[in-house]
Order: C-alpha cells, then structure tokens, then sequence
C-alpha cells in the first residue's frame, strides 16, 4: 500500500512537473517573441484539394513533417511578393548557416491561380532556393484554406490579362504535425524570422521536422 | 575707372560667370541608385526603383514613364493597411522644389511589363505631361535582387 502510495505520488508529482516547465517555457518564448504570434492551441487545417507546383494532387497533409512558412501571393506581384519570398529566402539561409535545424520550408499559394499554372510557379519559387513548395489550383478549393487561415484576397478590375490581386501579407507557420502554429504580422525581416522560429520550434509539442 | 570700380566689376562678373557655371552643373532632374530587376522566370513582370532629385525653383511632375523595351511601364504604390498588401496605380510622381523622392521597395515603384527577351542596357523615359523631361540608360539587375 506504502509503496503503491509513492509510485503513485511519484508519477503525479513527474505529470506536475513537466506540466509547469511546459507552460514555463511556452510563456517565455511567448515573451521572446519578437513578431510571431502563437495561437493559444495548434488549430486544424481544413481538408482541401489543390495542386503542387509539380502538378500532384495535394490535400492538407502536403504541409506534414515540415515546419512551413506559408505566403499567400501571386506570381505577377512585382514588388511585395518577391520582398517576402527573399525576406525568408535569406532568413533560412541564415538559420542553415547558424546550424539551426530542421530548417522551414517556404510555402508560396497563390491567390492568383487563374494565371499562376503548377509551371508557372514552379519556375517562379525555384528563384528562392531549393525545397520550396507552390501551390495553386481551385478558386473555391483555396478559399477553404484562406477563409480557415483568415487570408484576405481579392481580385482588382484591370486591363485584361494585366490586374492586381489584393492579399494579406501575413507568413502562416503550419507546424510538422500539419497544424495552424503561430503567424508572422507586420513588416518582414529576415531578423524577425531567424530569432522566433527556433523559439517556436523549441516550445512546440511537435518540433521534428524533415526540412534540409 | 578707378581700382575701386574695377574691382567692383570683376567681382560682379566673376560671380555672374560662378552662378553660370552651377547652373549648368546641375540638371534639374537627376536620377540616382536606380534598380530595375529581370523579370523573375515564369513571369513578365518587374519592379523598378530608383531617387529623383529636383534641383530647380519648382516642383517636377513626372506623368508617364516608358522605354522602348518594355511593353509598358505603371507607377504603382504598395499599400499595407491591417496586414492587406494592395498595389494602386499613381498618376503622377511629383518632386518637390530641391527635395528627393524615393520609390523604394514596399512602396513607390515602377511596375515594368514586357513580353519579349531583355538582354543589355535598358533606355528609360520620364515624361512631365507630354515632355520629355530626362532620357537615360541603365543595366538591368539579376532577377529576384
């Protein structure tokens, strides 16, 4: 009975424990951060079918065993999309070079998917570095994503081919286990990247990624 | 004429020859660290950048901007308001009376489109209104810089 007793108060004391370095932990990275903000629990995404940049079928298991930071823009933006793109292209360039692993995977879905083909942005995002991931696909079928993600796009009247799309300029981070993470508001940095992923990863319940 | 006179003259004449020479020294627009960027593969769209100087007695409206190898040249301006990134046309670029405009990146720009191959320099046109108010040539930079 005594003994039963101290395993018992043992395993209890080991739960509380660990519960409390948890939150500890989580509330200090919370203060750290410096521009990411962590949703209070990992949300699900919505099922969805779109299309890589390679052309495949892809649902929302696509986001699984990657830490991603995920962009909603288009291929003809001239300026804000291709600043962002950089922006986390020499953001994971610098966490590579300080041996930070495992490095996120940038994730550009277009809001533009009328003229951005699976070709079109396959070319496009390998101008970012290796291991990016496009996608495009169904108007309605990226409106699942965006609506459940609170992405804003809209569409602006132009002349023909030659229109702008409106679009958050938020950086999602959907986490290894496929899950809404945290998201990256305000002006971009790759500084702001750099210092808040490794404190999200560290806190996160599934940090493991296969990201290179 | 006494020396007195004649120094007074030579003063006057020396100035009036400086002043001549500043004037021609300094265009009334001068554009400088000018970026203009290969369009990205896939895409034939690009941004420009560059700083317009005015150094006359009044503002510079710039209206239109072209160059013979681009199909067509926009000024745009991106606008972030409650993390919405939306880009509006400009219709004019005005540059106050000795002061620089930007047009720099997450805002003021040149929105270049064309549809055939770039290679060399580039020839850029700003026109105030109908005028042509300053021709210059450039090198385009490497896509995605």
């Amino acid at each position: 009975m005594k003994l039963k007793n101290l395993i018992f108060a043992f395993v209890l004391g080991t739960a509380l424990a660990a519960g409390v370095w948890t939150a500890t932990n989580m509330q200090r990275a919370a203060a750290e951060l410096h521009a990411a903000t962590v949703l209070p629990a990992p949300a699900e995404l919505p099922e969805f079918a779109l299309l890589d940049h390679n052309g495949a079928s892809i649902d929302r298991s696509v986001f699984e065993g990657h830490w991603n930071l995920v962009f909603f823009g288009f291929t003809n933006c001239p300026d804000i999309c291709p600043i962002t793109l950089q922006v986390l292209s020499t953001a994971k360039r610098q966490l590579a070079e300080s041996g930070f692993s495992p490095l996120p995977r940038i994730v550009l879905v277009s809001v533009d998917p009328v003229r951005d083909s699976p070709e079109k942005m396959a070319q496009y995002i390998n101008a970012f570095g290796e291991g990016n991931l496009g996608i495009t696909g169904d108007i309605d079928e990226l409106r699942k994503l965006t609506s459940k993600l609170g992405i804003y796009f809209q569409k602006r009247d132009g002349d023909g081919d030659y229109y702008s799309v409106d679009h958050s300029s938020v950086i999602i981070v959907i986490n290894p286990a496929g899950e809404f993470h945290a998201l990256f508001s305000g002006s971009h940095t790759p500084e702001s990247f750099v210092h808040d992923l490794p404190l999200l990863v560290a806190t996160a319940k599934h940090p493991s990624g296969n990201g290179k | 004429m006494s020396l007195r006179s004649f120094l007074i003259f030579s003063g006057v004449l020396l100035l009036a020859v400086l002043l001549a020479c500043t004037d021609d020294a300094m265009p009334p627009l001068v554009v400088t660290d000018v970026e203009l960027s290969r369009p990205l593969p896939g895409v034939n769209m690009s941004a420009g950048y560059l700083a317009l100087t005015n150094n006359s007695a009044q503002a510079i409206r710039i209206t239109r901007v072209s160059s013979p190898q681009f199909d067509a040249i926009e000024i745009h301006e991106t606008v972030i308001e409650d993390e919405i990134a939306r880009m509006r046309p400009v219709s004019e670029l005005v540059v106050g009376s000795g002061e620089t405009l930007r047009l720099q990146r997450g805002s003021l720009h040149l929105m270049m489109r064309q549809s055939g191959e770039l290679d060399g320099s580039i020839t850029l046109n700003l026109y105030g209104d109908d005028q042509l108010l300053l021709s210059f040539d450039t090198e385009l930079d490497p896509a995605g810089t």
